[in-house]
């Protein structure tokens, strides 16, 4: 095994719940589009898939039968693919903590998102993550052997991940994925990025971290963590635009730019056994 | 779960210039932010949300 301490890993979030066709028609939306666009991604040099699901209508679903049909698909057509599937567990803010879950239980993707707190969404709802919500959650991803990716939009859910991890909840070594410049969240900023880990390392030693950014801090985020240390999450959930007023033409292309970034540092790209041992998925 | 930045569109009273920020750009704008990037009158507000692909004739300012 290659030393790890110069591999980054890249993420791709290739659809997220709410870009559709009239956003990016280039946004996979399918389970067969969704699929095709993972392999894409993991060709790419993309060592994690973070998943989300829509339904018949384009609109962000819990269906625990897309993502299992997702997960055929490309086991299907792509045998070769290894790629770490890290499944959300917010796809969808009307979805009940059971629906949140159930895919977790019955698929056993390797990860799985866990949002460390509650906050407004958009100005417009609720992003609900419930005490009790977080320590089921939690207690479940351990005992079915799904790896939680805590995501943290601001620093109070990283201080929120402390709590479960002194609790029990959650079990180190904890892995983060710093959330930067959503409405309602920090904001995506060097200063912000450097507090988010600062705040993790002093509150959760020997943790590892990822960060994006939504919109301008895109880029800022992406340097920034690779240059911090840090891993990376790129993909059409987070952003539709490649550059400022240029629709995406596919994740692939985030995840292309992201491995040149991180070639360009003298680094390497995580193969997706190399981002296993880094993450302790196995 | 990310829903992309959430922007805030104004159309200025003095010149009627349409013009669209991002909230997380309020840090970086200041006090700028929401004012007419053309004449400098305070925007007023149109509406707000995730990006639309019928936007383009609010002009992005960041």
């Amino acid at each position: 095994m290659a030393d790890l301490k110069n591999k980054r890993i890249i993420t791709a979030a290739v659809t997220g719940a709410w870009p559709k066709k009239e956003n990016n028609p280039n946004v996979p939306l399918t389970p067969a589009e969704i699929s095709e666009d993972v392999y894409a991604c993991w060709k790419a040099g993309a060592a994690v898939a973070h998943l989300h699901m829509r339904d018949d209508n384009g609109n962000g679903t819990m269906d625990k039968n897309k993502f299992a049909e997702t997960v055929k698909l490309l086991r299907a057509n792509h045998p070769d693919c290894d790629i770490v599937l890290n499944m959300t567990t917010s796809g969808d803010l009307y979805a009940t903590d059971e629906t949140r879950q159930i895919h977790l239980k019955e698929l056993k993707p390797e990860m799985g998102s866990y949002d460390c707190g509650s906050m407004n969404w958009m100005n417009s709802g609720l992003f609900i993550n419930s005490p009790a919500f977080l320590e089921e959650l939690g207690k479940n991803m351990q005992e079915w052997g799904v790896k939680p990716e805590i995501e943290a939009f601001d620093p109070g859910m990283i201080a929120n991940a402390a709590y479960y991890l002194k609790k029990g909840v959650l079990k180190a070594p904890l892995h983060f994925q710093f959330c930067m410049g959503c409405a309602n969240g920090i904001t995506g900023s060097m200063k912000n990025l450097v507090f988010m880990k600062e705040t993790m390392e002093s509150l959760c030693p020997g943790s590892t971290w990822s960060a994006f950014g939504v919109g301008k801090s895109a880029m800022e985020m992406l340097y920034g963590a690779v240059a911090m240390g840090g891993h990376v999450r790129v993909g059409m959930e987070d952003n539709v635009v490649y550059q400022k007023g240029v629709l995406a033409d596919s994740n692939a292309q985030f995840v292309e730019r992201a491995a040149r970034v991180i070639r360009e540092f003298g680094l390497e790209v995580a193969t997706p056994d190399e981002a296993r041992e880094i993450l302790s998925l196995k | 779960m990310s829903w992309g930045p959430c922007f805030m569109y104004y159309h200025c009273p003095e010149c009627g210039k349409k013009f669209k920020s991002a909230t997380d750009m309020i840090q970086d704008l200041g006090p700028k932010f929401g004012m007419c990037p053309v004449c400098g009158a305070e925007g007023v507000l149109d509406k707000e949300g995730a990006r639309t692909p019928d936007d383009a004739d609010y002009e992005e300012i960041d």
